[in-house]
């Protein structure tokens, strides 16, 4: 095995696994197709609250996809594999991550100007949210890899994995909803983006890290 | 090659499941380790690839300590356990593919050929038996170059033909320099292991 065949095949694998990326996709449109019908409907509730339902409705949706990550590769002894190639553990969870986001936020972000407009969210704010996505959805999947890695282990691990994870997703909320009000209120939104990203890059260099102790423990 | 354990100590909970154990794994040397279920086989073998905590004893590869140069004995072996990643929605020839990407085309259907696999080449691992899908990973064995091979239970689940075969590939490997450390609980009379037996 090495990285280029690893990550071909986690590609692969994950468009033979479709129904994982499409109910990650599906319960996105879900969430923000039925929120205004059990709230309020009309544009001037929605339009404001545009930022914070769809920013909801991706933490949830990447919960969904980043739940059960490592499971298969832990029921099929890929992960003992992993710890014997003799290749970087910590590098083989960034390519996984990798494939998963590309996997689960791409699709998203093609249906997202449909959905926009069911929410009445000007077009000049769209392109705040699709970045604020782009750029804070790295941060949510690896730090939900953690999570992942932590509780692969454990049989019912995913009442566990949200009460570790879902705390350190706040923060990336907060910052992704304020960008977009900034936004829609026609302020500066740049520096939101940027903790975003500082967020990300974060998580991008330390969550593979720990995911990987933390494989190397469940598999013990 | 030169693989020296000496005074190993592994626990399991409060459990001891081996105390001052020492023995080598030579070029050519088959290494046998037997015991009864829980005696702590795979647990002997995951301590010397690195996964299971050693609370005492030494390794050395090469005359490098091991702790210390993990990297230098992951780089020459070949590690197969019970489980041994075929992945489900892979074909036999895709999964193969994947731990060989270097391999030819030829070289991995000559591969699954060997594990009677040939007729499957394009089957996924998911309509495989249980004993099919570990041919697969058996196959790897005739695509290595790697010199030190860890099998766990390499025989579980595999007919007569696939014992023969599996057990032609070992003694191929160790004339030609190779060494194998193996758990099972077959006695390999033929191949004339070196038998380290754990008492459970």
């Amino acid at each position: 095995m090495n990285y280029r065949s690893y990550f071909k095949a986690e590609w692969m694998s994950l468009l033979r696994r479709k129904q994982d990326t499409l109910n990650a996709l599906l319960f996105f449109v879900m969430v923000i197709t039925l929120f205004p019908l059990g709230v309020d409907p009309s544009a001037d509730f929605l339009a404001p609250a545009a930022g914070g339902i769809i920013w909801c409705a991706t933490a949830l949706s990447v919960l969904m996809a980043v739940e059960g990550m490592y499971k298969e590769d832990y029921n099929d002894g890929s992960l003992e594999q992993w710890l014997t190639s003799g290749l970087s553990v910590t590098f083989l969870v960034f390519l996984k991550v990798l494939a998963q986001w590309l996997m689960v936020v791409l699709p998203l972000l093609l249906v997202l100007p449909l959905l926009a407009q069911m929410l009445f969210l000007p077009m000049s704010v769209l392109s705040v949210v699709m970045l604020s996505i782009l750029l804070g959805t790295p941060a949510l999947f690896f730090i939900g890899s953690i999570g992942a890695a932590l509780t692969v282990s454990l049989r019912r691990g995913a009442v566990l994995m949200l009460l570790l994870i879902l705390p350190l997703y706040i923060p990336v909320i907060i910052f992704a909803t304020g960008a977009v009000r900034a936004a829609q209120m026609e302020m500066v939104y740049s520096g939101q983006l940027a903790i975003l990203a500082a967020i990300s890059l974060v998580a991008l260099t330390l969550s593979p890290v720990m995911a990987a102790i933390s494989i190397r423990a469940s598999v013990n | 090659m030169n693989l020296q354990l000496k005074n190993l100590w592994i626990e399991r909970g409060e459990r001891d499941l081996c105390r001052d154990l020492s023995f080598s794994v030579l070029n050519g040397e088959l290494i046998r380790i037997a015991g009864e279920n829980g005696a702590g086989k795979s647990s002997l073998i995951k301590a010397i690839l690195g996964w299971v905590h050693l609370e005492a004893g030494n390794l050395e590869f090469n005359g490098e300590d091991v702790t210390q140069h993990r990297d230098m004995l992951l780089q020459c072996q070949l590690y197969l356990g019970h489980t041994p990643g075929i992945k489900s929605v892979f074909t036999a020839l895709e999964n193969l593919r994947l731990y060989c990407p270097q391999a030819s085309e030829e070289a991995l259907e000559f591969a699954l050929d060997q594990v009677q696999l040939g007729a499957f080449v394009d089957t996924p691992a998911a309509q495989l038996s249980a004993g099919q899908k570990r041919r697969i990973a058996l196959a790897r064995l005739w695509l290595t170059d790697k010199a030190l091979w860890f099998l766990d239970e390499p025989f579980t689940a595999l007919d007569v033909k696939g014992v023969d075969a599996l057990e032609q590939r070992m003694s191929d490997h160790l004339s030609s320099g190779g060494a194998i450390v193996i758990t099972t609980h077959q006695p390999l009379l033929s191949l004339a292991p070196k038998v380290i037996e754990l008492v459970a």
